[in-house]
């Protein structure tokens, strides 16, 4: 459960990214403007691979949601290094809510917007480009809490590693583009050079795609994706140990306004 | 309610405190002063527990602050140097959510944003962003934040920096009003004469310990100095037992009675005195204080402060 203080700073984080959502807005209409362009390929490409009644959504709404959920993680960075800018940081810290407080607060309403944006992206493309989960949704709903979740910690750990916004910022964005593009996420794996293909399993990008691709196009339950939200499980924990082993509450961030 | 005792930081090896000894009781106003670098701010984290000390203890209300930072957390109201607004938040977005923040209901965080806005005189300015609202009017809402918690012990670090007149008239209002509520307020500052008008105690940080402490009264009647200077046209003349600097001519040894040293300078004098353009006296205050204990010149630093 979240805690009162995390809830007061859950407020703050809240307000924060609604008093200015160009951001949000931006990484729920960009795949939606770009989805149209891709579909008829990744039909083909579909076909290709013995789905002959699948509609290029099913490959292209999973991806792009996958890819811009990658891109979204700027948002905690942004969350985070803004504080220092503002020099509202140690106001925080001198409050009585404790670090683990202060990041869970911070972290929740972006855990929240990024299942918005998965369902958003999800709901438009089965409404408008033959996005099609023929398996359970609920399977679905797990896979993108998971993969939210799974995000979140890779967005601390990179506020943990980063000195800079800047930095962070960077490095989030190629590290998303990569690995989002290693997984699949803009066009199948099979379709990938041989090294990419080698190497896709240690993106946790594949491994999201992989389990909704199961959904959508195997008609896969739960117990079918287990393995692939197992995966994503162990990408979280090991991205939070690393933020919680660097992070440092009184470590000098520099932001931007 | 506040008591601090051989506090020790280094930064590297570079000493900053090097024992410092304070108390502040309930409704007491302490002024903290020192140059630039003295370990004020360092002080000031050390006890809401954004830094660590190398040595010695902090206690809260009896409470071990450096132990147990968030059970005192609760008690503390900051106001740190630097501003600390959330410039895309409403004024009253600011102030309810940080009283949420120190564990207020709802109905009390509503109560007590309209309340010290009206403090404050920052009623009208509720609905306004941060961003929005001109620099003193931020410095105000920045106070505002540190006490809406009615907190036992207020730190305000250098509060009224690039706050216009009447900003400052009202944060020092507010303080006043702290401590007259049995709040214990350690308050920093390059002003000086702001701890005067608060009838402050003074505590000077200099060399990493608190060197001298006492009433602004106290304080005067020790360390105060009064000093006298004649300003000519043209080169200073020569005068035995005053030292000529440019067009300045000041006495070579403190005085004790400005005006008749003045008196007997042009006596002495004689005609030159016609290239006399004025003659400035100072009385005996904290500033003239402050500069006889710590030997720094005070408003340099205040104008650096002011520059950065």
């Amino acid at each position: 459960m979240i805690s009162p203080r995390s809830l007061a700073v859950s407020r703050i984080s809240g307000r924060l990214l609604l008093s200015d959502p160009a951001p949000m807005i931006v990484t729920i209409a960009m795949p939606l403007i770009l989805a149209p362009f891709l579909v008829p390929a990744a039909r083909a490409q579909l076909q290709l691979a013995g789905y002959a009644t699948a509609g290029g959504g099913d490959q292209v709404i999973p991806g792009l949601a996958v890819l811009f959920a990658f891109l979204s993680t700027q948002l905690v960075g942004t969350l985070f290094f803004r504080e220092h800018a503002w020099g509202t940081w140690d106001r925080l810290r001198a409050s009585p809510a404790s670090t683990a407080d202060i990041v869970v607060g911070k972290v929740a309403p972006l855990y929240l917007a990024q299942l918005a944006q998965f369902g958003v992206l999800l709901t438009v493309g089965a409404l408008l480009f033959g996005f099609r989960p023929d398996g359970s949704v609920a399977a679905l709903a797990v896979v993108a809490a998971v993969f939210a979740a799974m995000l979140v910690a890779y967005a601390v750990m990179l506020v943990a590693l980063c000195p800079t916004m800047d930095m962070a910022l960077v490095l989030g964005n190629l590290g998303g583009m990569v690995m989002a593009g290693l997984g699949g996420a803009l066009a199948p794996v099979s379709s990938l050079p041989q090294w990419a293909q080698a190497v896709a399993h240690i993106s946790p990008a594949y491994w999201a795609l992989d389990a909704m691709r199961s959904i959508t196009l195997d008609h896969a339950g739960l117990p079918g994706v287990a393995g692939p939200v197992g995966i994503l499980l162990l990408f979280g924990v090991g991205f939070g140990v690393v933020a919680a082993w660097r992070f440092r509450p009184a470590a000098v961030k520099i932001g931007t306004t | 309610m506040l008591r601090v005792a051989g506090v020790t930081k280094a930064y590297g090896e570079h000493p900053v405190l090097r024992g410092v000894d304070l108390d502040v009781a309930a409704g007491q106003i302490l002024g903290l002063v020192g140059a630039n670098g003295a370990g004020k701010t360092t002080l000031i984290s050390i006890i809401t527990g954004l830094r660590r000390c190398d040595g010695g203890s902090v206690a809260v209300g009896g409470v071990d602050a450096l132990d147990h930072p968030k059970r005192v957390a609760g008690s503390l109201g900051l106001a740190p140097q630097e501003l600390g607004i959330y410039p895309t938040l409403t004024a009253r977005e600011n102030l309810y959510d940080f009283a949420r923040l120190a564990g207020m209901s709802r109905w009390a965080a509503r109560t007590r944003t309209a309340d010290v806005a009206d403090l404050l005189d920052l009623t009208e300015q509720l609905g306004l962003r941060g961003d929005q609202l001109s620099g003193g009017q931020k410095r105000r809402l920045h106070t505002a934040m540190a006490i809406l918690h009615r907190p036992r012990l207020l730190l305000l670090d250098e509060p009224t920096v690039g706050a216009d007149v009447t900003s400052r008239a009202g944060i020092l209002e507010i303080v006043r009003a702290m401590a007259a509520a049995d709040t214990a307020v350690l308050y920093t500052t390059h002003y000086l004469t702001e701890l005067e008008q608060l009838d402050a105690e003074i505590a000077v940080l200099d060399g990493g310990v608190v060197a001298v402490r006492g009433s602004c009264r106290e304080v005067i009647l020790r360390w105060g100095t009064a000093s006298v200077a004649l300003r000519f046209s043209g080169p200073a003349p020569e005068l035995a037992g005053w030292t000529a600097d440019g067009s300045r001519l000041a006495p070579s040894q403190p005085v004790a009675d400005p005006g008749a040293a003045a008196a007997a300078a042009l006596v002495a004098l004689g005609p030159q005195v016609t290239r006399l353009v004025g003659v400035d006296v100072t009385r005996p205050s904290l500033e003239s204080a402050y500069l006889a204990i710590t030997g720094r010149a005070f408003s340099e630093e205040a104008e650096s402060d002011l520059a950065a």
